[in-house]
């Protein structure tokens, strides 16, 4: 099974990154085994968690296995972004890789 | 070409939609949903849904002509791919507005005449400049008009009258989110594919820019237009009296006003254009 994480960064870390059990959330708009890596996002007021981070394009909230942090790579299956994390002001953020 | 394209195929597609979501639906809904009835036995309330209804067709109809029209001017078999399965997405989504309105009571003999009726001119004023883009092979601007700019719009109609039926209409609900989730992937296609094209090729940027402003021209105009002539209760309320908590961008749907909802609805697809074309290297152009 896939993580939508597909790359991290290279430069050296100052702690291990942590590990995240998904469970099935409901999201059925990807195929049955990529679905725990995805949810519905619920609105401004919806906080991620570290393994988690917000398509821009679509609005799904991707879910990984291990922490997110900037630099990261993922992908958002339900409309078929290439992502990359970056930090501003202090928040991770998607950016779509065109 | 980018490695993006690989993901356009109609294996996954298949996976997704049709084994997927779609999977024990019957026209995008359950196969024991109905449409409520105290919306059927009021007559001004029916009413208020055909009209909506109609709109969606008209728009979805637009959407159809658009995307088949746009696989023969793509420059690569992967979007050819891709525009091939939303030209299905789409004749689906006519499909089953279509059968919407059969199911709130509009005879198959009298479905044209009850889309000329109810159809809002500058709806078929937006989609002429579309088409008039697709007609002429112009991949680019057809791409802007129809994945993100209609669609754009799309995403966040559907959204929000799928807030308003979640609690009062389970089967039209229902309905919405799998074109919901359809649309995912159509904005997906306009952003990624232009976001690349529009790099490759920035002296498109000025033309394409003045089709988003047309195009938005009569956009507002179809909003304004639509809710001066709702009724003054959103579609939210159901005629039992039975209101739904529904919110929507910060607004309790079952008390705005129609300009409260036009204006929310409006400033959350603006919104949502200027963030899109920014990200894909285009300047929103405002049609004021």
């Amino acid at each position: 099974m896939n993580d939508p994480l597909e790359t991290a960064r290279r430069a050296p870390e100052r702690r291990p990154r942590q590990s995240f059990e998904l469970e099935e959330t409901g999201f059925n708009e990807v195929p049955k085994r990529f679905r725990k890596f995805y949810r519905r996002w619920r609105g401004p007021k919806d906080k991620l968690a570290p393994n988690e981070a917000l398509c821009p394009v679509c609005k799904v909230v991707i879910r990984s296995t291990k922490e997110l942090r900037a630099g990261d790579r993922v992908y958002c299956m339900p409309c078929m972004s290439r992502l990359e994390l970056v930090e501003e002001n202090g928040v991770l953020l998607a950016k779509v890789i065109y | 070409m980018a490695d993006f394209l690989a993901n356009y195929s109609i294996q996954k597609w298949l996976e997704s939609c049709p084994q997927g979501y779609l999977e024990d639906t019957v026209f995008g809904h359950g196969p024991d949903e109905r449409e409520p009835d105290d919306l059927l036995k009021n007559e001004s309330y029916r009413e208020q849904q055909i009209r909506t209804t109609v709109q969606l067709i008209a728009g979805e109809r637009c959407a159809l002509a658009a995307s088949s029209g746009l696989v023969n001017a793509a420059p690569d078999q992967a979007s050819k791919t891709f525009l091939a399965t939303q030209t299905l997405d789409e004749g689906r989504h006519v499909e089953i507005f279509t059968q919407r309105l059969y199911d709130l009571g509009i005879k198959p003999d009298d479905l044209e005449s009850t889309i000329k009726t109810y159809i809002n001119p500058h709806l078929g004023k937006f989609a002429e400049v579309l088409l008039e883009k697709v007609d002429k092979k112009d991949f680019v601007a057809g791409v802007v008009g129809q994945n993100i700019v209609l669609e754009g719009m799309a995403f966040s109609v559907f959204e929000m009258l799928h807030t308003g039926a979640l609690e009062t209409n389970p089967k039209f609900a229902h309905t919405l989110s799998g074109t919901i989730a359809d649309e995912r992937r159509h904005v997906g296609f306009g952003e990624n594919r232009i976001g690349e094209l529009i790099r490759r090729y920035p002296e498109r940027k000025a033309d394409v820019q003045r089709m988003q402003r047309d195009m938005t021209k009569h956009m507002l105009a179809t909003f304004h237009e639509a809710f001066s002539r709702s009724p003054a209760v959103a579609d939210t309320v159901a005629p039992s009296g039975r209101k739904s908590n529904a919110t929507y961008q910060g607004l309790k749907l079952a008390e705005a006003s129609n300009e409260e909802m036009e204006s929310a609805l409006s400033a959350t697809v603006l919104g949502e254009f200027k963030t899109r074309l920014g990200r894909i290297g285009l300047e929103y152009q405002s049609p004021v």
